[in-house]
């Protein structure tokens, strides 16, 4: 079968499919599945026959992981998803991410509170992974606005970047058994101390596979009296961290995108740090295309102004074809793609419901 | 004594479509205990996994509502459980 586009939409009303050529030309849009029930995290899984997961966290009765073994035609959910166990005290209250894990049918899975489940068996059994979840830091971590959360794994052989908020960013050397904050240059706003060792609030971090050692992070900015805090860059695995983000409207922002093809490549949708919408109600997306060094203004086919959006921390993609094309979702519900590497701006869907997650994957 | 259980819609997937289950038990919370052993994912979809029932869902029983000191409460002979989604929305 050709290769097709796959998009996973999670929004507060369910997960919907949106599947296309490599063309683009038009995407097919399918669901929601968990209808009602907000979706935060979902994967593409294209370790061997693709499967698509997604978190189903349901504020009434609890949190289920879906899974999808027809590329999101029909979806049913596995046999548990992660808890806490009973001694610990604490329970499970959101699903922020999941990632693939080191064999083919390991997963990983980021929680509220915040707190790192692994699976051996593609979902259908959940172990706690002490190592971060009972962290003796573990209990001054704050919820942020979102929550408690771990919202971002991000695996590199032996290597496992956590990001929490608030929490700040813990790195694992030796494959997730034990694991320090590594917040060096990772500065916060809203402690009396402008670089603490942990409790910062990251947003996202990005890295490439061809660089591991560097990562991009999205960091809680917009802090006028801590200026460009907010959006960062590593070189030496996540060790120390410095600011990257000068020349951009706004260092507040929620995802970070790195190129498939390029590591230089990165993408960033500035917001205003109060109203945490369009700067001047004008939506841009912000590339640089040297590691962080100069950033330049996208925003051919968005709206003039009057754009009053949020695009939050997984809402924004980038596909993987020779000229890729970047995908944002919005809080008011619009699907957007961004055509040759964002030069050009087309509404795919307007009228969704508010959009938490984006993933997209060539299949 | 047996107790009946009234399961909502919306969690009749987790117990085979029935709309109703029979327990024996004497107190709210061993009607609880029962249900997480028959019917181990209904349980989990009431109370989270340190037992706490959650947050939005609410326990009656015959047309009391349980509060969370209510637990223990006695059941009498044909008590009948309910278990509702609390309001939401306006």
């Amino acid at each position: 079968m050709a290769e097709r586009l796959v998009l996973c939409i999670g929004t507060k009303k369910g997960l919907f499919i949106a599947e296309a050529a490599k063309t683009r030309r038009r995407f097919e849009l399918r669901g929601p599945f968990g209808p009602g029930v907000p979706v935060y995290s979902s994967l593409i899984d294209t370790r061997g026959t693709p499967r698509i997961f997604a978190s189903s966290c349901n504020p009434f009765f609890g949190m289920k992981i879906m899974v999808s073994t027809d590329l999101g035609k029909n979806f049913k959910e596995t046999k548990s998803a992660p808890a806490f166990p009973k001694s610990d005290g604490r329970a499970l209250e959101n699903i922020w991410s999941i990632e693939p894990g080191k064999g083919k049918r390991e997963l990983l899975c980021g929680v509220e509170p915040a707190s790192l489940f692994r699976s051996g068996d593609g979902g259908n059994s959940w172990e706690m992974v002490p190592g971060i979840s009972n962290h003796e830091h573990a209990q001054h971590w704050q919820p942020g606005n979102g929550g408690l959360c771990m919202h971002t794994i991000v695996r590199d052989g032996n290597r496992v970047h956590l990001g929490i908020s608030t929490g700040g960013h813990y790195l694992s050397e030796d494959g997730g058994a034990t694991f320090d904050a590594a917040n060096n240059g990772v500065g916060a706003g809203f402690f009396p101390d402008p670089n603490p060792e942990f409790g910062q609030c990251v947003h996202k971090i990005a890295t490439h596979p061809d660089v591991p050692g560097r990562l991009y992070m999205q960091n809680h900015g917009g802090w006028p009296e801590r200026p460009g805090i907010g959006v960062l860059r590593s070189d030496d695995h996540g060790h120390s961290w410095h600011s990257i983000a000068d020349g951009l409207p706004s260092d507040f922002g929620f995802p970070i995108v790195v190129h498939p093809h390029d590591p230089d490549t990165i993408y960033v949708v500035p917001l205003d740090p109060s109203t945490r919408t369009c700067p001047d109600s004008k939506p841009a997306v912000w590339r640089s295309q040297n590691g962080g060094g100069k950033w330049k203004r996208l925003a051919n086919g968005f709206p003039k102004r009057d754009s009053y959006f949020t695009v939050l921390r997984d809402a924004m993609t980038i596909d993987s074809l020779k000229s890729p094309a970047l995908y944002f979702g919005t809080t008011t519900g619009r699907l957007w793609i961004g055509r040759d590497g964002g030069e050009e701006w087309t509404c795919l869907f307007d009228s969704l419901p508010p959009i938490n997650c984006v993933k997209v994957a060539v299949v | 004594m047996s107790v009946t259980i009234h399961i909502p819609v919306m969690l009749r997937h987790e117990c085979g479509g029935h709309s109703k289950l029979s327990v024996s038990a004497t107190s709210i919370r061993h009607a609880l205990e029962e249900l997480a052993k028959g019917h181990p994912a209904v349980y989990r979809s009431v109370c989270n996994e340190t037992g706490v029932v959650r947050r939005h869902v609410h326990l009656f029983i015959n047309s009391s509502l349980v509060t969370d000191d209510g637990l223990d409460t006695k059941l009498k002979p044909n008590d009948e459980l309910f278990i509702m989604p609390a309001v939401s929305g306006g």
